[in-house]
């Protein structure tokens, strides 16, 4: 027998969050995922629909501890991010949230995240892979402190239509006036936190950020307040359904960083990920990437990112054939799927997933121009009885799903 | 204001070297040099400590084809003809006096007082190692590929022009050539040679200015690297001596049009965009030019001038990357004349075990107890280099290191040279942090870089970047951090301005 140390040992072990004691005791399946090297719940059910209507019909709760973060204080703080970046850091307002990735020289993405500027000379980042190396390059030469608070700070995702009333009934001040993207400082059970207007649903919702000394209390009170908004503990494969609807992407699913890439043609673009909006090439100074992301825009991208539904009359033809109605996913699939124009393959999807409020089959996909207009007609391979069948697509833009009371 | 179209950043030899060059070309070129007077390591200062000293090379020669090219004999420069001396103290209080040539009797007739079999060897060992020397020439003068990304239509042509070079060397010396880059100059030279005193005396060289000791890899190379640059094993004098060097030099830059402005030292290389703008002084006054050429060291240029912030990350990371580790004091020593020093090079490397002890002592961030000297006399003047005085003291800063780095350098000489120490009237020293302050060399560091394996050929300055070019549009590097550098000979300087002429 090994002793229980040894087995216990910090690097045969997944970490847990501090959320753990509540997550743990409420996943009955035990249907742990790994997300940046912690246990986290793909979902607290047999299977996914309580969680993802939650998402869109009342409130989830989330789990997000697991995201790396980085506190960047100091006089030059806004200019390392304003160089790390494509998007102009200097004007952002204090309390202002900042969705963005950030690339290679190359103009390569690297990973995506967001900033908060917490103050003047404070900013919170956060990114799906560890970066401090990249930070400490980017550093050289400015006054400023990087700081790793990825177990320090807990973090919670309350998305869906009720969040705000829930978060009104548990925090100190209303959450009313806060507005799409924007963060603000407020009280959860006594317990400071800040709330920021974000998330990962494309529905109303908000990020909860806590010392994790606090999750417990915090947890606990978010459960209370939304007891009769129908709150419910979400797994990530729910969020991974919301998240292809809202047209977001995922690092290692949609896109490989170029710091782990292969080959080139690995490597992906802002543009071509259809980040084209956070690419402020008229910004001042130099930031990583420029020259690059500076010919693409000049010459066009040869690939992009865009939305895809498939034709439901065809995928129903494909089935019929068989003598079977149309078989859907029941969770998003990770995987690589052909898209085609004629014979000829032009693209891929790289989620796909039911859409269950939509009622379609939809998926993110990369095409080559110029297949990535909207409204150009495609095929996408299914497999229907074990044979591979091409199904009627039509390219749409992103995101699928946009609810009003988003941004309202 | 200035209505110059490149501004050359330095104006030691090789800034001088490349702004004659482009001036000949018929560019209009402005160097900038922060300090008084033209020269850079060649030329005096004065001290922080508000001591003056004189120039820190007791010889320096430029390449012949320099020579011929900018036409320096037109403006004073004459090289001498006479073979100089090098000698070497020897452990029972002798000394060694070789002269670099094949046959010159004297030489032979000391090294068979040691060893017969090694009298016989050193014709062929010289005959050796200037063909060496000339193959390094050939190399340094050819521009290096930008590996990883080879461009066969710009490095192709050069590069095969090269390795026919080599080739012609004959196969044999080709092999041994290849070989001996990698080798310590132990295993070098006692392939040569049975006598220690002999193998030390050449260890010497190879270790000199470098931080390396006679037991490390590549001292094959810098021995072959300095042999190149002295033409041998002793330094060779020019007319006028080093100064005279600069003299011709700043003739040359002038009389084609250039200009020199002293007293201008660069603040800030102005860039947007990647793009270079011009320079600001430390007066604060702003000088436009679409072209700037630095002579200052790559990590100086890049991370002090240019700054971290506008350069691409791993660029940085590069950059930073690059060994300096400076590990050479030197001593101006004024005697009553009563040295006793013998005419020539002098070198104290009794032993090779002796130089790599001296070596040892950087590796615990100490100043060696018995360091390796090399002493050249100037009438009642006596300079002394001394190695190793460790940039990185550990335990000590230079500002309390003076008195004992400038005791045990005269306490060392005077071992070998016992009426030396009498005779001493007053010393002046310069310690790796003084050639930071005064010279702007960055860890002390006279080779911008260290002649290390993996920071020469292509490598050097860095990596993918051995065209003299930058990330910065506009912005090259001409100094001595560049391949053909280390030591004086201008070939980084010339490489730079036909590089920059080429487009």
């Amino acid at each position: 027998m090994p002793e229980l140390s040894t087995v216990h040992h910090p690097l045969y072990q997944l970490r847990r969050t501090p959320f753990h004691a509540r997550t743990s005791q409420l996943c009955l399946p035990h249907n742990w995922r790994r997300w940046g090297g912690c246990l986290a719940a793909g979902s607290y059910d047999l299977g996914l629909d309580r969680e993802y209507w939650a998402i869109r019909n009342h409130a989830a709760l989330i789990d997000i501890s697991p995201l790396i973060k980085y506190e960047i204080t100091g006089r030059d703080a806004a200019r390392l991010l304003h160089r790390l970046t494509p998007r102009d850091i200097h004007r952002m307002q204090v309390g202002q949230v900042y969705y963005t990735g950030w690339c290679d020289d190359d103009g390569k993405l690297l990973d995506d995240g967001t900033v908060t500027r917490i103050g003047e000379q404070s900013f919170r980042l956060t990114a799906a892979e560890p970066q401090y190396r990249w930070l400490a390059l980017n550093a050289v030469g400015m006054q400023v402190q990087v700081t790793e608070l990825t177990e320090q700070l807990a973090a919670l995702s309350l998305q869906g239509p009720k969040s705000r009333a829930i978060l009104n009934l548990a925090c100190e001040q209303p959450v009313d006036s806060l507005k799409y993207f924007r963060m603000a400082f407020n009280r959860i059970a006594g317990k400071p936190v800040s709330v920021s207007r974000t998330g990962y649903t494309g529905d109303l919702g908000y990020e909860i950020w806590m010392d994790a000394t606090d999750a417990l209390v915090i947890w606990d009170a978010l459960m209370a307040a939304g007891h009769d908004y129908g709150i419910t503990p979400t797994g990530i494969l729910a969020m991974d359904m919301a998240r292809v609807e809202a047209g977001l992407f995922m690092l290692d699913v949609d896109y490989t960083s170029a710091s782990h890439a292969w080959i080139p043609g690995q490597r992906s673009s802002p543009y071509e990920m259809g980040l084209g909006w956070t690419v402020n090439l008229d910004k001042q100074g130099y930031f990583v990437g420029r020259r690059a992301l500076e010919r693409e825009h000049r010459e066009g991208s040869s690939w992009k990112l865009v939305g895809l539904e498939i034709d439901w009359e065809g995928l129903e033809r494909e089935y019929a054939a068989v003598g079977m109605p149309p078989q859907v996913p029941a969770s998003a699939v990770r995987g690589s799927i052909p898209v085609y124009a004629g014979p000829r393959q032009v693209g891929y999807a790289s989620t796909s997933t039911w859409s269950p409020v939509l009622k379609k089959y939809i998926a993110l996909v990369h095409l080559q121009q110029p297949y990535f207009t909207p409204g150009t007609k495609v095929e996408i391979e299914v497999t229907v009885e074990h044979h591979r069948r091409k199904s009627p697509a039509t390219v749409v833009t992103l995101p699928f799903y946009d609810p009003e009371w988003k941004k309202k | 204001m200035t209505n110059a179209e490149i501004l050359i950043v330095g104006a030691g030899h090789n800034g001088l070297v490349t702004a004659a060059y482009l001036a000949q070309a018929g560019k209009k070129v402005l160097v900038l040099e922060q300090r008084a007077t033209a020269g850079g390591q060649l030329a005096g200062a004065t001290l922080a400590s508000g001591a003056t000293v004189p120039g820190l090379h007791p010889a320096g020669q430029l390449r012949p084809v320099i020579v011929k090219e900018l036409d320096l004999a037109r403006h004073g420069l004459t090289m001498s003809a006479a073979d100089a001396a090098y000698v070497s103290a020897l452990p029972d209080g002798g000394s060694l006096r070789l002269v670099s040539s094949a046959n010159d009797v004297a030489t032979i007739e000391a090294i068979r007082r040691l060893s017969p079999r090694d009298a016989g060897c050193w014709p062929e060992f010289v005959g050796f190692m200037n063909r060496a020397a000339a193959f390094l020439d050939a190399a340094y003068s050819t521009t290096m590929p930008r590996l990883p990304k080879i461009e066969l239509r710009w490095d192709g042509l050069p590069l095969a022009s090269l390795a026919l070079k080599l080739r012609r060397m004959g196969g044999k010396d080709m092999f041994r050539v290849m070989r001996s880059l990698s080798m310590s100059a132990v295993e070098f030279t006692e392939e040569w040679f049975e006598s220690e005193p002999i193998n030390a005396a050449i260890a010497g060289v190879a270790i000199h200015g470098v931080t390396l000791g006679s037991m490390s890899a590549g001292t094959g190379f810098t021995l072959i690297h300095n042999w190149l640059n002295r033409g041998g094993l002793a330094h060779r004098t020019t007319t006028g001596g080093p100064q005279g060097l600069t003299d011709a030099l700043v003739k040359a830059v002038l009389t084609n049009g250039g200009e020199i402005r002293t007293g201008a030292g660069v603040a800030q290389i102005l860039v947007e965009h990647q793009r270079v703008l011009g320079v600001r002084l430390e007066s604060g006054e702003e000088l436009k030019a679409s072209t700037v050429v630095s002579s200052a060291d790559p990590r100086r240029t890049l991370l002090g001038l240019v700054g971290a912030p506008e350069l691409p990350p791993e660029f940085v990371w590069q950059t930073q990357s690059i060994r300096m580790r400076g590990s050479v004091a030197k001593l101006f020593v004024q005697t009553d004349g009563r040295h006793r020093l013998p005419e020539g090079t002098v070198a104290i490397a009794p032993t090779l075990k002796y130089l790599e002890r001296a070596y040892d002592s950087t590796k615990y961030g100490e100043m060696s107890q018995d360091p390796y000297l090399e002493v050249t006399t100037s009438g009642a003047d006596v300079m002394v280099h001394v190695q190793f005085a460790t940039y990185a003291l550990r335990n000590a800063d230079w500002g309390s290191m003076r008195p004992e780095l400038e005791k045990r350098a005269i306490d060392t000489l005077a071992l070998h040279f016992p009426a030396f120490k009498g005779s001493v009237q007053s010393v002046q020293s310069i310690t790796p942090v003084d050639l930071e302050q005064t010279w702007g060399l960055t860890e002390g560091d006279l080779n911008h870089g260290q002649l290390i394996l993996d920071q020469i050929f292509f490598m050097r300055p860095l990596p993918g970047w051995s065209n003299h070019r930058t990330p910065i549009d506009g912005l090259y590097l001409c100094g001595s951090g560049l391949h053909g550098g280390g030591g004086i000979s201008g070939t980084p300087g010339r490489n730079a301005a036909r590089a920059l002429l080429r487009g």
